[in-house]
């Protein structure tokens, strides 16, 4: 069983040299995995989602190293933070062209040069008491990703983290923990990226937290390219500050089950906050993505925006809940989830909730699962477009509302070429 | 040879017959204006030479070029020639006009076995053929007719017409929701396009286009036949009269 094989890795991990507020953090988190254990069904927030794979597999300890190329990711090469298989490497990495008040190095580094940096920030967010994947990533992380951009620091490249697993003979695991911090009106992009070799298993249990200080304004991107073996679970934390500005935008190609918790605190007035994903799920992919967008304050906004495209016998969930709390008067809060299913077999839950304790509001959701229309089809199909085509055409269409909100052109670029792979091969398939 | 032969032509939708034996033969160059009122098959006719799988022909034949139409899927008949432009055309928002007509273009001449337009030539091709249309460029970046006005999507469908140089064009019902200066864009459209080697299926319920569009022939439609055909005057009767006198019912 995975459960006794984490606690078992932790009681036997080699005691590194760290702070005593992270150890006591670290044991309480062991503690909080062991009486929470995987979730099942039967609780509320995981009754689509079925974890059994995950929790019966054993893992081993992540091997270090990576044989494919990185290739050329073209746009996001200037600042690069990189792990192969949850650590740290300087190999991949491009950290030399950082202005002034800019720190991006790997929590390990952070943690042995200057752990006070991380104190009272690193897991202030991510709640390892209710959430068993939040506690094993507490208990076991070994790295990932440091940020902190000083009050006005501005960014034009964007910080492209860099998670690859590869070289596993065995199923494995990696904790990944990064812990981004926006200075007051900082500017930034980070690209989390998540990049697999084909054909290997392994579990990516991340957490990141962000903070986003007062006029902040942080563009965060996740593109997930795990291999289809592997599980892939990522909790986002993320707390706004008055006028700051996140948005968020997911991409899923990845990963045989997976899920994305998301969470975002508005915890200052005129916060603007925008989570979107696009997933692109085939065979018998399983993706599961729950948002949580917490209204504290008056006058913020959200935009949700997930749009899923499902083949064969994928299965989507989405659970999109959205509270209103009784200061946040105000408050506009849009959330939308649409999906296209391209075959029959393919199924998707989608459960809007909206919890509104205030008066003074405007909250819109709407959820749609719909097939591609024939009279489309048609009128591409008179223009000489085939049939295929069409479908390809159409499809694309359907999800470019996504890709076209996305601010940076070097993400757009890449991820549309990845769904223009991803609609070929599901077409010749 | 006859650019379009329809001979006793009897199709229909979800097993209800439609059209009950219906002749028709285009030559190359001429323009046929196919009236009638609504109900009697006029869409039909252009859905089922455009191929659309909904309708199904249960007897008869069609000719297109001389090549049986019914053994090519819809867009084989586009990239043979045939274009129908839609009385609704189909918003896609999430595509580009340009990206749209490029896929199309593109499309045609795989088919033809001519080497794919790249980016230079195809905007050379828009460029040459906007203008007749009022093409902004503004209309080409927007999404494939999300948000046009009436005038615009149909000005839209001439433009492409004009793009994919079919030898037979199908307007169904192009008039229907155009003001007078829409209508005349159109006409211009359609007529700069006139030539010895192509042809026209109008298809309209009122006379009005076709005093931009000149036809050579014109063919009234009654509850899925052809009931008479004759000239240009033909269509200016109909206006006078109504469809009455075939309909046994009020016409106009």
């Amino acid at each position: 069983m995975s459960l006794d094989s984490i606690i078992e890795r932790y009681r036997n991990r080699a005691v590194a040299d760290e702070p005593a507020w992270l150890k006591a953090m670290r044991d309480a988190a062991i503690a909080d995995f062991e009486r929470l254990g995987f979730p099942t069904s039967k609780e509320e927030l995981w009754r689509f989602t079925n974890v059994t794979p995950l929790a019966e597999q054993r893992f081993e300890a992540a091997s270090n190293g990576w044989k494919t190329d990185v290739r050329d990711f073209q746009g996001l090469e200037t600042v690069r933070i990189a792990f192969v298989n949850g650590i740290f490497s300087a190999e991949h990495s491009h950290l030399e062209a950082l202005p002034d008040g800019a720190t991006i190095q790997s929590l390990t580094a952070v943690l042995s040069e200057d752990p006070v940096r991380l104190q009272g920030r690193l897991g202030e967010l991510a709640d390892a008491g209710s959430n068993a994947f939040v506690a094993a990533n507490t208990a076991l992380f070994a790295d990932g990703a440091y940020i902190e951009l000083a009050e006005g620091v501005v960014l034009d490249a964007p910080i492209h983290l860099l998670f690859m697993a590869g070289d596993g003979d065995e199923p494995f695991a990696v904790h990944t923990r990064n812990l981004i911090v926006g200075g007051k009106n900082s500017r930034a992009t980070v690209v989390e990226h998540y990049i697999g070799a084909a054909g290997i298993a392994y579990w990516t249990n991340a957490v990141t937290e962000v903070f986003a200080d007062q006029g902040a304004q942080l563009d965060h991107y996740k593109i997930q390219q795990e291999s289809g073996r592997a599980y892939h679970f990522q909790t986002l934390e993320v707390s706004q500050q008055a006028g700051s500005r996140f948005t968020n935008h997911a991409v899923t190609f990845g990963s045989v089950l997976g899920r994305d918790d998301i969470r975002c605190n508005l915890g200052g007035e005129a916060v603007e906050s925008v989570c979107n994903g696009l997933y692109l799920l085939t065979d018998g992919q399983h993706f599961d993505t729950h948002t949580f967008i917490d209204h504290e304050k008056p006058n913020c906004n959200s935009h949700e925006l997930y749009k899923g495209i499902l083949n064969k016998k994928a299965h989507a969930v989405f659970c999109g809940r959205i509270m209103v709390r009784p200061d946040a008067q105000k408050t506009d809060a849009v959330q939308s989830n649409k999906n296209l299913l391209l075959s029959r077999g393919a199924k998707v839950n989608s459960l809007p909730q909206l919890e509104i304790y205030a008066d003074d509001v405007k909250c819109t959701h709407g959820a749609t699962i719909g097939e591609l229309s024939d009279e489309s089809l048609f009128y591409l199909q008179t223009r000489g477009i085939s049939r295929g085509r069409a479908r390809s055409l159409l499809t694309y269409a359907f999800a470019n509302e996504v890709l076209d909100a996305m601010p940076c052109a070097a993400v757009k670029d890449y991820v549309e070429e990845l769904m223009l792979a991803w609609l070929q091969s599901e077409a010749e398939a | 040879m006859a650019l379009l032969e329809i001979k006793d032509l009897h199709a229909g939708v979800e097993g209800i017959p439609i059209l009950k034996g219906i002749n028709l033969t285009i030559d190359p160059g001429e323009v046929h204006a196919v009236m009638g009122p609504n109900g009697s098959g006029k869409s039909t006719l252009s859905n089922v030479l455009a191929g659309h799988e909904a309708y199904k022909v249960t007897r008869g034949e069609i000719l297109f070029g001389g090549k049986d139409l019914q053994e090519l899927a819809a867009h084989e008949r586009a990239c043979a020639g045939l274009f129908l432009a839609f009385q609704y055309p189909v918003e896609i928002p999430g595509i580009s006009n340009m990206y749209f007509l490029k896929a199309a273009v593109n499309a045609v001449r795989e088919y033809r076995g001519e080497e794919p337009l790249d980016a230079m030539d195809f905007i050379e091709l828009v460029e040459a053929k906007k203008s007749v249309m009022k093409i902004r460029d503004e209309l080409l970046a927007r999404a494939v007719n999300s948000g046009f006005s009436g005038g615009e999507k149909k000005r839209n469908e001439i433009f492409q017409m004009a793009m994919l140089e079919p030898t037979l064009g199908i307007l169904d019902e192009t008039d229907s929701g155009l003001d007078i200066d829409a209508l005349k864009i159109v006409a211009d459209g359609v007529n700069a396009l006139r030539s010895p080697d192509r042809g026209f299926l109008v298809i309209t319920h009122y006379q009005r286009l076709l005093d931009y569009i000149i036809p050579d022939h014109v063919h009234v439609m009654v509850h899925g036949r052809i009931v008479k055909s004759g000239g240009k005057e033909l269509a200016l009767e109909l206006e006078d009269e109504g469809y009455a006198s075939w309909n046994g019912e009020e016409g106009l």
